[in-house]
């Protein structure tokens, strides 16, 4: 992985491979760290055994590297990565925190891309997006809502990809 | 009031969005985005299909994602389904070899030997 926007889109197929169709996504971030919180409605995972590479519930092949390489990633920055699974309601949360002034902070990448590669990837995931900033939570994207736009004409299908690059670009920016 | 060339021009272009998102598709492209694939650059391979699709103009070809495929050393690995035809698979898809696979195989469909990794059923 070469930036952190391909560990944010490849934990998010993990929530799709969980079967979930809602996953909300939390960013907070400002010039010294980064902080993700996503919470999907899948069929869940085990917090601790997840971060062992060689559990996976995958048949394709025995070794799982995604959320290791993850933890890795953060926790070479002084951050964490914390997995929380939501028992009532099934489904998985997990929260990162990247530091990003730390000399082995991976860059960026183009985060708004992740969010319109993932619109693309699965026609039918309902993915919200907040910008946390001051403690206050902002809605940045709802794919549902998008769905429902096209829909009925008020977006344009050919320019979404765009649209979604733009708007989270302009609002997830520090 | 717009003029009747308009209205035909409108009605043309709300036809093909619709057919692009109600999955009335004759080829479908299916990029492996599982951890392997992602840090091979699965991801800058799938944009180009976007972008080479939306270039071509043609509304019955449509590109998603799946995980894993099995062969972890070759991605980032595609499928093709092109209707009533078996499922070819390709190997080591970097950008160039999107827009000739694309060239070759989805418009004009001529199996790339190059990056070939299996036809029919995997």
């Amino acid at each position: 992985m070469k930036d952190l926007a391909d560990h944010l889109f490849d934990i998010l197929e993990n929530s799709v491979n969980a079967g979930a169709n809602e996953v909300i996504v939390k960013i907070a971030h400002t010039k010294s760290y980064f902080f993700c919180s996503i919470s999907d409605n899948g069929k869940g995972i085990n917090g601790q055994e997840v971060l062992d590479p060689f559990v996976t519930s995958r048949k394709t092949r025995r070794v799982g590297l995604g959320l290791p390489l993850l933890k890795r990633a953060v926790e070479d920055t002084c951050g964490y990565l914390k997995i929380m699974r939501i028992d009532e309601s099934g489904g998985t949360a997990l929260q990162f925190k990247m530091y990003l002034t730390h000399i082995d902070a991976k860059p960026l990448g183009d985060l708004s891309r992740t969010f319109s590669d993932i619109f693309f990837a699965w026609p039918e995931l309902a993915l919200k997006l907040f910008r946390i900033e001051n403690d206050t939570e902002k809605l940045v994207l709802d794919f549902q809502e998008l769905r429902i736009e096209i829909e009925k004409g008020q977006k344009d299908y050919s320019n979404i990809r765009k649209h979604i690059q733009e708007v989270s670009q302009k609002e997830l920016r520090i | 009031m717009k003029n009747i060339e308009e209205l035909k021009l409108m009605r043309e272009k709300v036809k093909q969005d619709l057919r692009l998102r109600s999955g009335q598709h004759r080829i479908k492209i299916v990029v492996g985005m599982g951890s392997c694939g992602i840090a091979a650059g699965a991801r800058e391979v799938m944009n180009e299909f976007v972008t080479l699709i939306e270039n071509s103009k043609r509304s019955d070809i449509i590109v998603t994602a799946s995980g894993c495929f099995g062969f972890c050393a070759q991605e980032p690995m595609i499928h093709i389904y092109v209707e009533e035809q078996r499922p070819v698979t390709y190997r080591n898809v970097d950008i160039e070899a999107a827009r000739l696979i694309f060239n070759e195989h989805v418009l004009n469909n001529r199996v790339v030997e190059q990056y070939l990794f299996s036809k029919g059923k995997k």
